[in-house]
């Protein structure tokens, strides 16, 4: 069962990149507006981990596949 | 050392930020961001956190950004006496422990030409038993009349986790991390666009936590306390992909995403997590999220240590985050933007592409812990 989930997911995530790799230049920088919209999350100036990836760091045992650095945390872990 | 401070420095420490950003605002008046963000934790355990961070990315040239960001933690760790797995020292244990992180990101992003850029960030972090440094560079390049965006960032941190004894003293010992992750953005239509990452992280050095004890049945029949024992190294993967999709006839955005994570300690996590983001007015924003995430054991991770071997050179842990579990994740948020209050030419301008936002997190997991989250944030223009 867990070997079929892997594999669900691994060929989500290539159909995914195959869609993207397929719309490469279809869009102008004219239509992109509502991905400009804040509703979007696309604004990242600072490289640091956001409240959530800083707080699920610090409390589960994995880490990483989101930008942010970080090392120290005064979390209390 | 002493590790408690009393409350007037504590709140000096805090409102810091928040004073610098009032004071540096004139000096930076021109093209940039800036925000100020407080945010206050506690759990289950007792612990609390309360944090505060100033934020500046202010343009010097046309295509030379500095990024500048400050950050303070108070942490507050309950007596060991209470029921909490919280990592403290053992001095003064009937007592709350108290300390303070301070935490610096100095920075410049650099423009070439239309389609790169490239930034470099220094990092040090500082509390009273962990210092840790970092350089971090990243190139980016946009592709495919900027349809198409790739990231690569590479990272090195040198950490002193310290350990502070009964005595006062400190005693450090080395953590080395290096970081190398690949990000890719693809713009699919005028309103989906999706992204994907790849991390890769080294540790080398002490991974375990220096004030966890292990509980370890000898021959004898009797427990013996030794200190955890953590293999000296790791390596960890995560693979992770986003789809974020506006919906225009109901002006909100939905925003899917999937991690799943290995490394040579046998834990491996799945990650999944929805958010919905929705004009509820033309300046008001509400947000719903939700996150499920469930992780496998360490190899090294027993319920029970029975064994003398176990209080000399066998691994050992009680390191919750290397036992089996998993976790929900419910996050509400408003914001509210001030574009309504800053039309150009007014004296408030400025509060043209500012909001504030109010988010409150409830997690919990199933090893019986819970954490409330609240924070608030405010982001300026300038």
């Amino acid at each position: 069962m867990r070997t079929f989930i892997q594999r669900a997911a691994a060929a989500a995530v290539l159909a995914l990149i195959a869609a993207s790799l397929g719309g490469c230049m279809a869009v102008r920088a004219a239509d992109r507006g509502y991905l400009a919209d804040p509703i979007m999350e696309r604004e990242d100036h600072f490289a640091k981990q956001t409240l959530a990836q800083k707080f699920f760091s610090s409390r589960e045992g994995s880490l990483g596949g989101a930008s942010g650095i970080g090392g120290g945390c005064g979390c209390a872990k | 050392m002493s590790c408690r401070h009393r409350s007037p420095r504590r709140a000096a420490l805090l409102l810091l930020p928040a004073a610098l950003a009032v004071a540096v605002s004139p000096l930076f008046a021109g093209e940039g961001e800036m925000g100020f963000t407080n945010y206050y934790f506690t759990d289950s355990g007792a612990n609390k956190v309360v944090t505060t961070s100033f934020n500046l990315a202010r343009k010097l040239l046309e295509q030379t950004t500095l990024l500048l960001d400050i950050e303070l933690d108070h942490v507050t760790v309950p007596p060991i006496t209470a029921v909490t797995g919280a990592s403290r020292p053992q001095r003064d244990k009937s007592q709350p422990f108290e300390k303070s992180r301070g935490q610096v990101i100095l920075g410049m992003e650099q423009g070439i030409g239309q389609n790169l850029t490239l930034s470099a960030s220094f990092y040090r972090s500082q509390e009273v038993d962990y210092i840790s440094n970092s350089a971090v560079g990243t190139i980016s390049l946009d592709m495919f009349r900027k349809n198409t965006t790739l990231t690569l960032r590479g990272q090195y941190n040198a950490d002193k986790v310290g350990k502070i004894l009964e005595s006062g003293d400190v005693f450090n010992q080395n953590k080395f991390v290096f970081t190398g992750a690949a990000y890719l953005t693809q713009v699919l239509s005028p309103t989906t666009v999706v992204d994907f990452a790849y991390d890769i992280v080294r540790l080398k050095g002490l991974l375990s936590d220096p004030y966890l004890q292990v509980g370890v049945i000898d021959d004898a029949g009797g427990t013996v306390l030794v200190d955890e024992l953590h293999p000296d190294n790791r390596t960890r993967h995560a693979g992770t992909a986003r789809i974020s999709q506006f919906i225009p006839s109901i002006r909100a955005s939905l925003i899917g995403s999937y991690r799943y994570y290995w490394d040579t300690w046998k834990v491996k996590s799945h990650t999944a997590e929805m958010k919905l983001n929705k004009y509820i007015t033309s300046d008001l924003i509400f947000s719903v999220d939700y996150r499920y995430y469930t992780q496998t054991g360490s190899w090294f991770y027993e319920p029970e240590y029975i064994g003398t071997g176990y209080t000399t050179s066998l691994y050992r842990t009680v390191d919750y985050k290397l036992t089996p579990f998993a976790s929900n994740n419910f996050g509400l948020s408003l914001s509210f933007m001030l574009r309504a209050l800053g039309s150009p030419g007014s004296d408030f301008e400025f509060l043209e592409n500012s909001s504030l936002e109010l988010t409150y997190f409830r997690y919990f997991n199933t090893l019986d812990f819970s954490a409330d989250i609240v924070q608030f944030a405010v982001k300026f223009s300038i």
